[in-house]
């Protein structure tokens, strides 16, 4: 039940409804007094979409191109893929089927064009099949309604008294187009296949794809495994015959039950080898729950870009060009601990000694900017600087002993200042104040060690200086 | 028998890079390369990294440097061993030569590596890639797997202890790859001491204390950044301490192609030195061997 302009009404209705005489769009009053003890539920859209949503996914099985037609809706490209299930009347068959065993009922139409599969599944006789290049027969006896047109469109269209398809067809383009606008005679059009359609596909089709359809489902690790090793071959040689490789692989098992386990590897550079590919899978082949068994394995490759034969290099190659190389064993680390755990160094231009350095993945680009080797830097920094107690008599001047970690150490020589102020210009200016300022020391104990620390704010007379110890030279 | 065979090109070079000695120096330089191939299990492959100073080079097997495709340990006493920067340091620049061809993996268990401190010291920090372990066995587990792969020109890895069977892995993953790998002995914050190494696979023991700079006369500040380093173990080869010394640190003059980044100070006023520092000996530079059996005991796997 929905309400639309004040207006309490049906906005759907089920097989036992239908029978009594109820339909979609009555107001909930009158099918009341038709039918006294009428179960309602209030209409949920979203619910409803989300729902498609998912049956969109789910159609993926049947078809990689499936397009929502909201709002009950969905297009299904199976272009090419009917021979698969032994003919268009078996796939749309198999379809019923498995969504009537999830208590989904459907029909379905299928035809050269959107329009016209539109118009069987909506209006046609049940059987929904089209033979190719006759939509025109099959349309001419449906009502205009079946030709995507809008409410008031089709109410104009009856009381002109015409009731069929054909009877449109007969009358003059012209004057159907300045009677009804252009979209009678688009969608007319559309679905006789004389002027194109786009379908808003709801996952671009991916022509780096696979799918193998298994005679009967599996599940144990071994078998998982097996059509892994077999899938990722077929994919990588038609990366290998094109000359492409992928940055991203993403595997599908699709249970009995309808729910894909997916399991996805990324690669730091293009790759094509199969074998490479499945061991990086084979580890992660632990997370697929196999419940009552897989019985068809899809695999996409994304990020999919040139990549030119490449021979193992006869003499070493200077670094940067190395990257190929060592590029499969940073995908094993990334993909074992985890692709934030495995980094390379990037300098940041900022004076803010924790904001100097960014992390970037291993053979990204790397960016112009440099770290000053004249401006020493710790080798160990802490995340959080560590509080001393510092012996400093002049003000403005490193200490002369500090204690850390409840060790004294007797400071033998002293580098700085080097004052690193906020970087106020990222913030209001309001905020910025002189306390966020900090005078950096490189001082060297009687021992050698060296070590990086600072004063936390400007020299007050009067209020203790609070040091504090941030990294170590070694 | 292989290792025989293929022991015999070093025993070539050795006798080439001596011309004046004596025919019972020359027996005995064959001797000892051949214990050498037998050392090295019949693989008798060794590239090694001279740090340039005949003082230093002579302490390692066959006279010729640092061991390439082995592991070595780098550790260090008191604070070090928890905050391990100097060996780090010291770790990073005896490695740098060998990072002009191949790029590095550190392995770290903490995420307190600075890169513009290394950047600091001369080291391509910009290319390193730095991978962050959960615990000391993943931590050996990436060294493993980085060693054995080919590319990859020197490993890092941050580790607790490393016993004689990991130790082992490393060394047969060194093998398999071309890469040296360098392990750098620290302990978590507050954890109990690492146990006594008792027995390693590693090619090398380091022991690494930062020592008091010299300051530039003139200038203010700190000197270039000093290290005493101490020799503890090598496999074919003897102990020994040195004071370093890396004067391009923190410098923007590019190092030089060929010279390496540490430097023997050649003041060795020091007294905390070991007694049985070579170089406090009359050094002979042309001899990679000393002739006598006088210096410290070799060590050699029985």
């Amino acid at each position: 039940m929905e309400t639309s302009r004040g207006t309490r009404r049906l906005a759907a209705v089920d097989r036992a409804a239908r029978a009594l005489g109820l339909f979609p769009g009555q107001k909930a009053a009158d099918a009341l007094a038709y039918v006294p003890d009428l179960v309602t539920a209030e209409a949920e859209p979203e619910a409803d979409a989300q729902a498609l949503g998912a049956l969109v996914d789910w159609c993926v099985r049947f078809s990689p191109a499936v397009a929502p037609d909201p709002p009950d809706g969905l297009f299904l490209d199976v272009t090419g893929l009917a021979h698969l299930w032994g003919g268009e009347a078996a796939l749309t068959a198999d379809f019923r089927r498995r969504l009537a065993r999830n208590g989904l009922p459907v029909v379905c139409g299928v035809a050269d064009t959107p329009g016209a599969a539109w118009a069987l599944a909506r209006h046609g006789d049940g059987a929904g099949l089209c033979p190719p290049g006759r939509q025109g027969q099959v349309l001419d006896p449906l009502p205009p309604s079946a030709l995507r047109i809008s409410e008031a469109a089709c109410a104009q269209l009856e009381r002109l008294g015409l009731r069929k398809v054909s009877e449109v067809r007969r009358l003059p383009r012209s004057q159907l187009a300045q009677r009804f606008g252009l979209e009678l005679i688009t969608r007319l059009d559309q679905a006789l296949g004389e002027a194109p359609e786009a379908l808003a596909f709801r996952r671009p089709p991916n022509p780096w794809f696979d799918r193998l359809i298994l005679a009967e489902p599996i599940s144990t690790p071994e078998d998982l495994a097996r059509v892994c090793g077999d899938i990722v071959e077929r994919l990588c040689a038609r990366l290998s015959a094109e000359g492409q490789g992928a940055r991203r692989f993403e595997l599908a098992y699709h249970r009995v039950d309808g729910r894909p386990q997916t399991v996805e590897v990324g690669l730091a550079v293009g790759a094509r080898e199969a074998a490479r590919i499945t061991r990086l899978f084979l580890p992660r082949l632990d997370q697929v729950d196999p419940g009552f068994g897989v019985e068809q394995v899809t695999l996409a490759a994304f990020e999919v870009e040139a990549l030119s034969a490449r021979q193992a290099a006869l003499a070493p190659e200077p670094v940067g060009q190395s990257a190929v190389e060592i590029a499969p064993l940073v995908d094993r680390l990334a993909n074992r601990l985890g692709a934030e755990r495995v980094w390379t160094s990037q300098a940041v231009e900022s004076h803010v000694p924790e904001r100097a350095v960014a992390r970037r993945a291993p053979f990204s680009p790397e960016p112009p900017a440099r770290w000053d080797p004249a401006r020493p830097r710790p080798i160990r920094l802490f995340r959080r600087p560590e509080p001393i107690e510092a012996t400093a008599p002049v003000p403005d001047d490193p200490p002369v002993q500090f204690r850390w970690r409840g060790q004294l150490h007797r400071v033998r020589l002293a580098e700085g200042p080097e004052r690193i102020a906020e970087e106020w210009w990222k913030a209001p200016i309001e905020a910025a104040s002189t306390t966020h300022v900090r005078d950096y020391y490189r001082v060297e104990d009687q021992a050698g060690a060296r070590f990086w620390i600072f004063r936390a704010g400007l020299y007050e007379a009067g209020a203790p200086a609070r040091w504090w110890l941030h990294g170590l030279f070694g | 028998m292989a290792g025989f065979c293929s022991g015999r090109p070093e025993q070539e070079r050795i006798l080439t890079v001596k011309p004046g000695s004596t025919s019972a120096e020359r027996a005995l330089d064959a001797v000892r390369a051949k214990i050498a191939a037998l050392e090295t299990g019949g693989r008798g492959e060794s590239e090694s990294l001279p740090f340039g100073d005949p003082r230093i080079d002579r302490c390692f097997p066959g006279g010729r440097g640092l061991p390439l495709r082995r592991w070595h340990e780098v550790g260090g006493e008191g604070m070090e061993t928890e905050t391990a920067a100097a060996p780090a340091a010291f770790a990073a620049l005896m490695a740098l030569p060998l990072l002009r061809k191949r790029p590095a993996v550190w392995i770290t268990r903490r995420d307190d590596l600075h890169a513009p401190g290394l950047a600091g010291l001369g080291f391509p920090a910009g290319a390193l890639i730095e991978v962050w372990a959960r615990d000391e066995a993943q931590a050996l587990a990436a060294a493993e797997d980085a060693l054995a792969a080919s590319g990859v020109g020197v490993v890092f890895v941050e580790a607790q202890a490393c016993d004689l069977t990991a130790g082992r892995r490393l060394q047969l993953a060194c093998e398999k790859g071309q890469a040296t790998g360098f392990l750098i002995a620290r302990r978590p914050f507050g954890g109990g001491a690492a146990g006594a190494a008792q027995g390693s696979a590693a090619a090398s023991r380091w022991s690494i204390a930062p020592a008091p700079s010299a300051p530039m006369a003139g200038r203010p500040g700190l000197g270039a950044p000093r290290w005493r380093a101490t020799l503890e173990r090598c496999r074919g080869g003897r102990p020994g301490a040195w004071l370093f010394e890396s004067p391009a640190a923190y410098d923007d003059t590019e190092i030089q192609d060929g010279t390496h980044p540490l430097r023997l100070v050649a003041d060795l006023g020091d007294r905390q030195l070991a007694p049985t520092q070579p170089a406090a000996r009359p050094a002979s530079p042309a001899v990679p061997f000393p002739a006598g059996g006088q210096g410290a005991p070799r060590r050699r796997r029985a």
